[in-house]
């Protein structure tokens, strides 16, 4: 309650990560692909001298990243010890949350149950609040890209 | 845990590593009262931290063990064998609470009064493995052999003065990225300089920042590096309580401890080591009664040596056990249906010996406690691999083993070589690469074989494989001929070719880990930035080999090696260098003929008549291939022919590259310097024809005559300018007396000269005048005496005239020149 979060829409849908886990929002640059690598990934970029997993959130959920456009900005997030990039339609604004994380009767549909802790009340409005260890994961059933 | 705390395990871990090497050398020499010092500070101290804290069993122990080393110290009690091992047992008493606390942070519950009863004079042994067993034999005989100590005390004198202090390995790597985040925005800035022009106020700083810069890169990489003594220091423990088990006796000796690597690395090879050593102690070295019998001293050797070369590590353990049985090895490796007999009958003791590292072998009768449980040496040889290193074993039945690991300097830092395909670059390991093939070069031959691609390299059928082909990107089909190859050498030994659009340039990179995702294809070992900032990956060669299935197994790398030993023997590739000569003709010399290919400055060329020669390393060549008139660059290619006597130069525009004569060869007749005409790349090109060319022209090298130069007899030429004259290729010749038979240059003060010159004996051959003043007088033929760069031109000069008035005096005419 009453923490920091960054809002972003994702898939058309408003979503919050802890201020806390994302290191910083940048301009995405060059993205090397990464050949023979789940369809989530992306690719890798360099940010200064670090190298980031580009991770595309869109389809980590299972959307189809194409049916939304994105601003080319990413929220740089620390997991495990490796560096993320994440690709979102928008980064919007930092808000402070106002209740904690709660669930909905009927859940939030496939998707979305899978990567989100639930729902928070913001200054802006209710948003997802995800869970980022569960998003990089990638879909249940990642595919690999065809050769 | 809180940091009072883990600071007390860290100190305490700390201290008790660096003692470690003093309780060995302690219960070697249980009267060396300087060994307990260290010993008794180490429990003293654990003693007084504990007050700290409420460790009730720490306490106790670490004060019983006081109180005897005090005893000791002060002359009371006699530190003898069961004392040291009382006094062991609680040290490592201490160190499983230690562990404990670390993991729970709190002290567990239990009773030491076994072991401090042991503390206690003629107590009874302590009931613990290892230093129990220890014999009054065996301390005996510790003692005796004082001389042969495994650490020597200046080794701890040095290690004592080192200061250090502890970091936290994250702040580290903090420091590490950005320093190379700084050398990013350095390079950022040098290329907008340069699109800024010169800037001479600018310049200056910059260069200096980069100079900094670099230097500060390498102390942070230093920061990486750790002794291995880090990892030496817990082998004497090790080995002290493995031979006291199986009851054997077994000196180490450590050597190298200051070879610094790569602190992950020391992680990495810690395993393996101590595998070695295990294995040594059971399988290599007999016990005692039989060393004895077979007029070996009782108490075996065990040598770990590690020294640096280049960028990588050798770590040598050597036993003088009882050597590996090869005849053992090869039944075994049949019985365990590794190779059948034929197999076994074709290889060498040294084949044999690297059996031991295939999976599924062991020839451990029985499963012993100390080795032989399952794991074996494929899984030494197996993690070894994995970072990029090697293994191998040589043995002499009777008189020992010696496993040599090769291990890389750094796993962050190595060679690679960054290759492109579909526009995309990816980086290689530059220690898998064997060799390089452009695809200019048409000296590959394909064949397809189902779905499998197969290049013929040096006489033997290698896999290929096509990188669009491995990542799943455009342009996979293509004609794999018009590639680029680059042939990778597996750490098994074995080959394939890897085809790739283009090859760019080769350096240092730094690896970077890859996200856990990514790396589960399998395909990537890690990423690095190129100089723009730029990420692109590091392939995974030996992954990439096995998911292709190109690791063999033992089987087939054992038959691989007896064919290609096979080839080796009956195919003799016809070879031949293609190049374009002065005239514009590409033509094609055999390539046993050539011998290297040199460049010379163009000064370095004699044009005497129709003769043209060269001098290179000290000796005259003839050289042929040069078109009349001047000479048509300011350096020329040489290729260096010799057909094992003679030697001569060819002049060439320019060399093309190596080719297998795989046309029909047409002979010529017209011409007889030309052997025949073939076809490469659709085009004609005629061989030279070596034959008539040494026939004609060839010369045995005559060793180069250095010019004699006299010089004026006074303590000025002897010491300021003999030494101008001999870096200009003179043999100074200190003149006597003037004016004798003497071919050579002579150097003469201008006043002596004229002088001479009066009395009508000056000398015959080239002369330079010197002269005294900086001007000269008008039409006078003298060199200022200071005038270096005048004065070495007239050297150079003429020393052709003298080299060509010997060449004609010593060498008898051969025919006219090409």
């Amino acid at each position: 309650m009453n923490d920091l979060l960054v809002m972003a829409q994702i898939a058309g849908r408003r979503c919050a990560f802890p201020a806390g886990v994302v290191k910083s929002v940048i301009e995405l640059g060059a993205i090397t692909p990464v050949p023979r690598s789940p369809d989530f990934i992306t690719g890798i970029t360099a940010l200064r001298s670090q190298a980031l997993t580009v991770i595309d959130c869109r389809s980590a959920m299972g959307f189809a990243p194409h049916d939304w456009e994105t601003d080319h900005r990413a929220a740089v997030v620390a997991a495990a010890g490796h560096s993320y990039a994440l690709v979102v339609d928008r980064i919007e604004d930092i808000a402070t949350g106002q209740s904690s994380p709660e669930s909905v009767p009927g859940g939030f549909g496939p998707q979305w149950s899978r990567v989100a802790s639930g729902m928070i009340e913001t200054g802006i409005g209710p948003a997802l609040l995800l869970d980022i260890e569960q998003l990089i994961a990638g879909p249940d059933t990642s595919v690999t890209k065809a050769a | 845990m809180d940091e009072l705390l883990a600071d007390f395990v860290a100190e305490t871990r700390e201290m008790l590593e660096a003692s470690e090497s003093e309780i060995i050398a302690w219960e070697a020499n249980p009267a060396d009262g300087s060994r307990i010092d260290a010993i008794f500070r180490f429990v003293h101290t654990v003693k007084g931290n504990c007050g700290f804290f409420d460790f009730p069993r720490l306490a106790g122990l670490s004060h019983a063990a006081e109180d005897v080393l005090a005893d000791v110290r002060a002359g009371r009690r006699d530190a003898d064998s069961a004392l040291v091992s009382a006094v062991l047992g609680v040290i490592d008493r201490i160190v499983e609470l230690i562990d404990a606390i670390e993991a729970t942070g709190a002290c567990p519950e239990g009773l030491d009064d076994d072991l401090i009863a042991a503390l206690a004079a003629n107590g009874p042994p302590p009931d613990i493995a290892g230093p129990g067993l220890e014999t009054a034999d065996s301390a005996q005989h510790q003692r005796s052999s004082h001389e042969m100590e495994p650490v020597s005390p200046e080794a701890n004198a040095a290690i004592a003065a080192q200061r250090t202090i502890r970091l936290p390995v994250d702040l580290l790597d903090r420091v590490m990225s950005g320093v190379s985040d700084m050398v990013l925005a350095r390079n950022d800035l040098a290329h907008r300089l340069r699109q800024a022009g010169n800037q001479p106020t600018i310049d200056g700083p910059f260069e200096r920042l980069t100079s900094i810069l670099s230097d500060v890169r390498d102390a942070i990489t230093r920061m990486r590096m750790q002794r291995i003594e880090t990892l030496f220091a817990g082998l004497p423990r090790l080995v002290r309580d493995l031979s006291a088990e199986l009851g054997k006796q077994v000196l180490i000796d450590l050597e190298g401890g200051d070879v610094e690597l790569d602190r992950e690395m020391i992680e990495m090879i810690r395993d393996p080591i101590t595998h070695i050593i295990r294995n040594a102690i059971d399988h290599g070295i007999e016990t005692p009664q039989d060393r004895l019998s077979q007029g070996k001293r009782e108490t075996a050797f065990l040598s770990i040596a590690a020294r640096q070369s280049g960028n990588t590590i050798s770590i040598v353990i050597s036993d003088d056990g009882r050597g590996i049985d090869e005849q053992r090895i090869g039944a075994k490796a049949v019985e365990t249906e590794l190779i059948n007999p034929a197999e076994l009958a074709s290889m060498d003791r040294e084949k044999i010996l690297q059996l031991i590292f295939e999976p599924g072998f062991s020839t451990a009768d029985k499963v012993s406690n100390v080795s032989g449980r399952g794991v074996g040496l494929d899984v030494v040889r197996q993690n070894l691999e994995k970072v990029g290193g090697s293994i191998k074993v040589t043995s002499t039945k009777s008189v020992g083993t010696l496993f040599t690991l090769q291990i890389p300097l750094t796993l962050s830092i190595i060679a690679g070589l960054t290759v492109e395909v579909a526009d995309q670059r990816f980086a290689i390991p530059q220690s898998y690469i064997e060799e390089i093939i452009h695809a200019s070069a048409k000296s590959l031959d394909f064949a397809r074989l189902g779905e499998t691609a197969l290049v013929t390299f040096r006489g033997q059928r290698v896999p290929c494989l096509t990188l669009a082909g491995v990542l799943g990107l455009p342009g996979e089909g293509g004609d794999e001929a018009s590639r680029s190859m680059v042939m990778l050498r597996l750490a098994s030994g074995d080959l394939f070719a890897l085809a790739v659009d283009n090859i760019h340039s080769h350096g240092d990179i730094v690896v970077k880990p890859l996200a856990p995702a990514v790396m589960k294809s399998g395909l990537y070992a890690g990423s690095t930035l190129l100089d723009d900032g730029r990420p692109v990956l590091l392939l995974d060669v030996t992954n990439i080999a096995g998911l292709y299935d190109i690791l063999s197994d033992a089987r087939t790398r054992v038959l691989a090696d007896a064919l290609e030993a096979e080839e080796a023997q009956t195919t003799i590739d016809q070879r031949a260098m293609l190049f374009t000569d002065f005239d514009g003709r590409r033509r094609a010399v055999r390539l046993e003929l050539v011998q290297r290919i040199e460049t010379v400055a163009a000064e370095a060329i004699d044009i005497a008549g129709d003769r043209v020669r060269v001098v290179i390393d000290g000796v005259i060549l003839p050289v042929i291939g040069l078109t009349p008139g001047p000479l048509p660059a300011p350096r020329i290619r040489l290729l260096r022919l010799s057909d094992g006597a003679c030697e001569l130069l060819y002049a060439v525009r320019e060399v093309n590259d190596a080719i297998i004569l795989s046309g029909d060869l047409k002979p010529v007749h017209e011409d007889p310097m030309i052997e025949a005409i073939t076809l490469v790349e659709q085009a004609p090109v005629s061989l030279i024809d070596g034959h008539e060319f040494f026939a004609r022209l060839g010369e045995a090298p005559m060793p180069l005559a250095r010019p004699k130069c006299r010089l004026p007899d006074t303590e000025w030429a002897r010491t300021i300018l003999a030494p101008l004259v001999t870096a200009a290729g003179y043999d100074v010749d200190q003149r006597g007396e003037a004016g004798s038979g003497h071919s050579g240059l002579t150097i003469w003060l201008d006043e002596e000269y004229e002088v001479a010159q009066a009395l009508g004996n000056a000398p015959s051959g080239p002369v330079i005048r010197l002269r005294d003043h900086p001007d000269a007088a008008p039409g006078s033929e003298t060199i200022y005496r200071y005038d270096r760069e005048g004065l070495n031109t007239e050297l150079r000069k003429q020393r052709s005239v003298v080299l060509a008035n010997y060449s004609r005096d010593t060498t008898p005419d051969k025919g006219e020149a090409a």
